[in-house]
C-alpha cells in the first residue's frame, strides 16, 4: 500500500475529509512536456480533492492511447484499470454492476471514443451508466505519431501531409442526440471552467460526458489546426462560466459571479451555478444545445460549458433492480441458493 | 413377422416455425416417461419460419443416444423435402405422410406407406390453427401404430403446455383424432413397437444449457453479460429465468445483474470489469463470439482477472452452420488471444457435468485468477438428455487469494499484486474501493509490484510464472473418465458430447473383435492421467468432431516424444451429431493403416 504522505510541519490546506491535496496526486507524467492532458490530470486531482471524495472510493478507468495512460498520473490511492482500446465503457459497466458505490472516472481520447470505441461509448450513454467520461480530444493519434482521428475538423492540417477532408464527429452533439444526461465541453487550458464542470459531473448520477479540447503539442499544434492552443484560445465561445457548490461546506468560499446565474441541483444535493455569458442558454433544452453546437461549428469556433443536463432519467443502477448493498458485499451464503432450493428443483423435474 | 421393440429411429420432417417442436417434444417425453431409453435430436435451420426441420427420435434399449445410421420410420409433413426424404429411405422403411399435401404422394413399392389426411383432421378441430394441430395428429398416429401409452402421452402434453388448460385439451383431442384415424383406416404392416421399461432410478429430461444455467446460479454468479447467439442463448435465458426463484429477495431485488451487451466484445469487457471489481461475472456465447472476445481474453490472462466464458460451440469457420454441432473451438479456447497464452477449459459431456462446471468454473477462475472456459456444444446444450438430478456443491465457494481485511493485508511484509508469495504462481489481489495497495491494472508489461515495466527479466519471469500457474492447475481440474479393458490394445481419447455416441462406437468395434478402452477428457490443460492412459495402451485414437484433430494436436505437442508416435487422429465433422457407425468405420480404417 502506498503510504499516506507524512504531514509536513507547515500548515497545509485540507479538504472536508482533512486530506491534503497530495493524497490525490499520482506518479510523474511521461507525456510530452506541455501536453494538454497533463492539465486535465491536474484538474482531476483538484476536483476530487475539493469535492472531498475519499481517494480510494474512485475507480480510474481508461482505454488505450495518450489520454488513457494518464490514470497513472493522478489519484495514486485509487485502483485503476487501463483496459483495451475503446473498450473502457464495458469494463466500467461490469465493475459498476459489482460495486455501484465507487465513483467511476473514465478518461479516454478521441481515437478511443470516436473511432474504435464509439459503439461502447454510445451504449454506455444509452444505459445512462453512472460514470464521469472525460474525452481528452486533440483530433489526432498521438502514440502512433500523428494520424488524424475521427474528431479532426475538415481542413485541419498536421505537420506533414494533406489536410483532413473527412467530416468530424462531434461527440457532444452525438451525446445530446442519444439522450446523454450530462454533456459539457471545455478546454484543457480553461482550468476554472473545467474544474467546475468536472466537480459537477462527479456529483451527477448518470452518464456525464465532458469533451475537453486538449491540443496535442507534438502532432497537432500548428495554428491551422482547429485544435491547436492558438486556435482554441482565439475561437472559444464560452457558453457559461460555471461554478460548483458542494453539498458540504466548501474548502474555499465560492465567489458568486456577477450578472445572471442559474443554479442546477445535482443528485447529491450539491449545485452547479451557471453564469450565462453569451446567451440565455438553458441546459435543459436539447435543441438549444444542438443549435449552439451547430452555430459554433459554422463559425469555426468551439462552444464550451454545460451544454445539456437532465436529472430525470434513471441511471443503470435503477434499471438493474439489484439489492441495496453492492453485490460485492453480498455474502457467499446469500449468493449461492441453499440446498433446499436445489432439492425442490430436482423433485419438480422428476415429478 | 418378428416385432422390433425399442430399437429404431423415427425421422420427422416438418417446416420450421409450424409448431412441430412441441409435438416432437411430446412424443419424446411420452416415450421417456414409459421408461424407454430415447434421445431426440433437433436438426433445425438458421431461420424463424419456413425452412426444413428434421427431428430424429431414437429408441434404443441399449441406451444408444447418437442418431442412428438410418431412418426406420419417416414422418412426412414438409412438401419442400418430400422427394429427398423418400429417396433416402432404405427398403422396408415406414412412411407416415400427410395425404392432404398438394401434388405429393408416396409411390415407392418397397416401403410401407401410411397416408393420413393430417390437415383435414386438424381443420376439424380448429381451422384457424390447423397447421399447428397437424403436427400433433402424427404423434397420435405414431402412438397408435407403436403402442405408446395414453397416460404417458397425456402427462407429456400437460408438461409441454404447463398451466394452459385449453392448449392441453386441444392437443389431447388432436392426439385422439390421430389415434382414431389409425384404428379405423390403417392396417399395421410394420414390425416396430414400443414397450414400457422399468427404470431403476427415476430420471428427467433437461437441456445442457439449462443445466449449466442452474449451475451458474449455484456458483453464485453476480453478473451475466451476454449477446444473443445460437446455440448459447438458452443458457443466458436459463439464468435469467431462474433469477426470480433463486436470486431475488423478499423485496424483489436481485443478487445478480444481467446486462444484454451491444456485442460480444462488450460482454467480455463487462465480465472482466466484474472480475476486476471482485465479483463473479460470466458470459455465454458461441464460437463467433469467442472470436470477437479474443483481445479481452488475453487481457484477462495477462492481468490475471477472474472471468468465466461459456462457449456452446457450433459449426465454423465464420458463420458456418449456425444450427449444427461441432467441437472445433478447442484450440481457440485453449490458446485464445495473441501472444503466448494457455487457458483452462472445462468440457462437460453430460447434463450433470454442465451443472457441476456451471458452478465450479467460478471457483477455478477466482482460485487461479484467470479466464475459465466452459466448452459445451449445440448437441449437448440444446437437446434434451436424461438426468437423475443435480448434486449440490460439496464445498463452499472458493474466492481465491483475495485480501479484503485490513489486518490480513497488513500482515504481508511486502504486498505486490503480482508477487508470487506462495511459490504456486498465484499472487494475492486487493479490490477497487478497498484502499489496499491500489494498482493500475493494465494489459502492458508489469513487474511483480504491478508497475509498468519493459525490463527483460520482468517480462520473462512474468510469462514463466503464468505458465507455471496454469500448469499447476492440471491435476486440480476434473480428471478424465476412464473405462478400460484389460488388454489395453486400443485406447480412445475423446471429449464432450461424444460421450453420447462412444458406447455405440465401442460396441461396433467390439463386434469386429477389437476391444477398446475409453478416456473422456474433461478439462484442459490435460490431466496427468491422460498421459498415463496413453502410456498404458498400444495404440491410441483421438476421436473428435472436427476436421483438423484439434485435441490430437494438443496431445502431440504436450506428450513426451516416446508416446507421440502411438497417438492417431480420427477427426470427422459434417454438421450432424456424431453417428456412431461413421466414426467406428474411420477408427477401423485408421487402425488398419497403423498396422501396415
Amino acid at each position: 500500500m502506498s503510504e499516506k504522505p507524512a504531514r509536513p510541519a507547515r500548515a497545509v490546506k485540507l479538504n472536508v475529509l482533512n486530506e491534503p491535496k497530495d493524497s490525490y496526486t499520482g506518479g510523474p507524467s511521461s507525456l510530452c512536456p506541455g501536453c494538454g492532458h497533463d492539465q486535465i490530470s491536474n484538474v482531476i486531482v483538484t476536483a476530487a480533492w475539493e469535492n472531498g471524495i475519499e481517494p480510494h472510493r474512485i475507480a480510474k478507468m481508461s482505454g488505450i492511447g495518450c489520454s488513457s495512460k494518464t490514470p497513472a498520473y493522478y489519484l495514486g490511492q485509487s485502483h485503476g484499470f487501463n483496459t483495451v482500446h475503446g473498450r473502457m465503457p464495458s469494463v466500467t459497466t461490469g465493475a459498476y454492476a459489482i460495486n455501484k458505490n465507487l465513483l467511476y472516472l473514465g478518461v479516454s481520447g478521441d481515437g478511443d471514443s470516436a473511432s474504435i470505441g464509439i459503439g461502447q461509448l454510445i451504449h454506455a450513454i444509452r444505459r445512462n451508466m453512472d460514470m464521469v467520461y472525460i474525452v481528452e480530444n486533440n483530433g489526432v493519434y498521438g502514440l502512433t505519431k500523428g494520424q488524424y482521428s475521427a474528431t479532426a475538423d475538415v481542413g485541419s492540417k498536421k505537420k506533414k501531409g494533406p489536410a483532413n477532408e473527412t467530416q468530424p464527429i462531434d461527440l457532444c452533439a452525438l451525446a445530446i442526440n442519444l439522450g446523454c444526461t450530462f454533456v459539457a465541453r471545455s478546454f484543457s487550458g480553461s482550468k476554472k471552467q473545467l474544474t467546475s464542470l468536472l466537480k459537477a459531473a462527479m456529483s451527477h448520477k448518470g452518464f456525464a460526458l465532458i469533451d475537453v479540447i486538449s491540443p496535442c503539442v507534438t502532432f497537432n499544434n500548428n495554428d491551422e489546426s482547429m485544435r491547436s492552443y492558438g486556435y482554441v484560445k482565439e475561437n472559444e465561445v464560452t457558453l457559461h462560466m460555471a461554478d460548483y457548490i458542494p453539498h458540504f461546506n466548501p474548502v474555499e468560499e465560492i465567489e458568486v459571479p456577477e450578472g445572471h446565474f442559474r443554479d442546477i441541483t445535482l443528485h447529491d444535493g450539491s449545485t452547479i451555478r451557471l453564469e450565462t455569458i453569451s446567451s440565455e442558454h438553458d441546459p435543459g433544452d436539447a435543441m438549444a444545445a444542438l443549435t449552439a453546437l451547430h452555430e459554433a461549428e459554422n463559425g469555426k469556433k468551439h462552444v464550451t460549458g454545460l451544454l445539456y443536463f437532465d436529472a430525470s432519467k434513471p441511471s443503470l443502477a435503477e434499471d438493474l433492480g439489484l439489492v441495496e448493498e453492492p453485490l460485492l458485499d453480498v455474502p457467499d451464503e446469500v449468493l449461492r441458493p441453499d440446498k433446499a432450493s436445489l432439492d425442490a428443483l430436482n423433485a419438480e423435474f422428476l415429478s | 413377422m418378428d416385432r422390433i421393440i425399442n430399437d429404431f429411429t423415427i425421422n420427422i420432417a416438418t417446416a420450421n416455425g409450424t409448431g412441430s417442436q412441441s409435438a416432437n417434444l411430446i412424443l419424446l417425453q411420452s416415450l421417456f416417461d414409459m421408461g424407454v431409453p430415447v434421445s431426440g435430436k433437433n436438426l433445425f435451420p438458421s431461420n424463424i419460419s419456413g425452412l426444413p426441420t428434421w427431428y430424429i427420435v431414437r429408441l434404443s434399449d441399449m441406451g444408444y443416444q447418437a442418431p442412428g445410421d438410418r431412418t426406420h420410420i419417416q414422418v412426412l409433413v414438409n412438401p419442400a423435402t418430400w422427394e429427398d426424404d423418400i429417396a433416402a429411405l432404405e427398403p422396408g422403411s415406414v412412411v407416415i405422410w400427410n395425404s392432404d399435401t398438394k401434388k405429393k404422394t408416396v409411390e415407392r413399392e418397397d416401403i410401407i406407406s401410411y397416408p393420413v389426411p393430417m390437415s383435414s383432421l386438424a381443420r376439424k378441430i380448429n381451422p384457424k390453427i390447423a397447421k399447428l394441430v397437424t403436427n400433433i395428429i402424427y404423434v397420435g398416429v405414431l402412438a397408435e401404430l407403436l403402442g405408446i401409452d395414453q397416460a404417458c402421452l397425456e402427462s407429456a402434453v400437460a408438461k409441454q403446455f404447463k398451466g394452459k388448460a385449453t392448449a392441453v385439451e386441444l392437443n389431447i383431442t388432436a392426439l385422439g383424432l390421430g389415434r382414431d384415424y389409425c384404428k379405423e383406416h390403417l392396417t399395421k404392416e410394420d414390425a416396430y413397437a414400443v414397450e414400457a421399461r422399468k427404470v431403476e432410478k427415476p430420471q428427467f429430461f433437461i437441456e445442457g444449457n439449462e443445466a449449466a444455467a442452474l449451475g451458474a446460479h449455484y456458483g453464485g454468479v453476480q453478473l451475466l453479460a451476454w449477446y444473443p447467439i445460437t446455440p448459447s442463448s438458452s443458457m443466458a435465458e436459463g439464468i435469467i429465468n431462474y433469477i426470480p426463484r433463486l436470486r431475488t429477495d423478499d423485496d424483489g431485488n436481485a443478487t445478480m445483474a444481467v446486462i444484454q451487451a451491444e456485442d460480444e466484445l462488450a460482454a467480455a469487457g463487462m465480465v472482466l470489469g466484474a472480475g476486476w471489481a471482485g465479483g463473479r461475472g460470466m458470459t455465454a456465447t458461441s464460437g463467433p463470439g469467442i472470436s470477437l472476445m479474443q483481445e479481452f481474453i488475453g487481457l484477462a490472462y495477462f492481468a490475471e482477472i477472474p472471468s468465466v466464458f461459456w462457449d456452446v460451440t457450433r459449426v465454423g469457420p465464420s458463420t458456418g452452420l449456425p444450427t449444427r454441432t461441432q467441437q472445433s473451438d478447442i484450440a481457440m479456447l485453449y490458446e485464445g488471444s495473441h501472444g503466448d497464452t494457455q487457458h483452462i477449459v472445462l468440457i462437460p459431456g453430460t447434463v450433470e457435468e454442465c451443472f457441476e462446471y456451471g458452478w465450479r468454473a467460478f471457483d477455478y477462475s477466482e482460485r487461479f485468477q484467470t479466464p475459465i472456459f466452459g466448452m459445451s456444444d449445440l448437441d449437448l446444450g440444446m437437446n434434451r438428455w436424461a438426468c437423475e438430478g443435480f448434486t449440490y456443491p460439496d464445498q463452499p465457494m472458493d474466492r481465491g487469494k483475495v485480501v479484503r481485511e485490513q489486518d490480513v493485508f497488513e500482515a504481508f511484509e511486502t504486498f505486490g499484486r503480482y508477487l508470487d508469495v506462495d511459490g504456486d504462481g498465484i499472487p494475492y489481489r486487493t479490490l477497487p474501493g478497498s484502499g489496499m495497495d491500489p494498482i493500475l491494472y493494465r494489459g502492458t508489461g508489469h513487474n511483480p509490484m504491478g508497475v509498468y515495466s519493459e525490463k527483460p527479466e520482468d517480462y520473462y519471469n512474468l510469462m514463466q510464472r503464468l505458465r507455471m500457474k496454469i500448469d499447476n492447475a492440471r491435476d486440480e481440474l476434473p480428471a478424465p473418465i476412464l473405462r478400460e479393458e484389460e488388454e489395453c490394445e486400443v485406447g480412445i481419447v475423446f471429449l464432450g458430447s461424444m460421450e453420447n455416441s462412444i458406447q455405440e462406437i465401442d460396441d461396433i468395434l467390439e463386434a469386429t473383435g477389437i476391444k477398446v478402452s475409453q478416456c473422456r477428457v474433461r478439462a484442459l490443460p490435460l490431466h496427468s492421467e491422460v498421459e498415463a492412459f496413453v502410456r498404458r495402451h498400444e495404440t491410441v485414437i483421438v476421436l473428435e468432431i472436427n476436421r483438423d484433430g484439434q485435441l490430437y494436436g494438443i496431445l502431440r505437442r504436450e506428450l513426451p516424444n516416446d508416446l507421440v508416435t502411438k497417438v492417431h487422429s480420427v477427426a470427422y465433422s459434417d454438421g450432424m451429431p456424431p453417428r456412431a457407425r461413421i466414426y467406428a468405420e474411420r477408427i477401423l480404417q485408421t487402425l488398419e493403416e497403423v498396422k501396415q
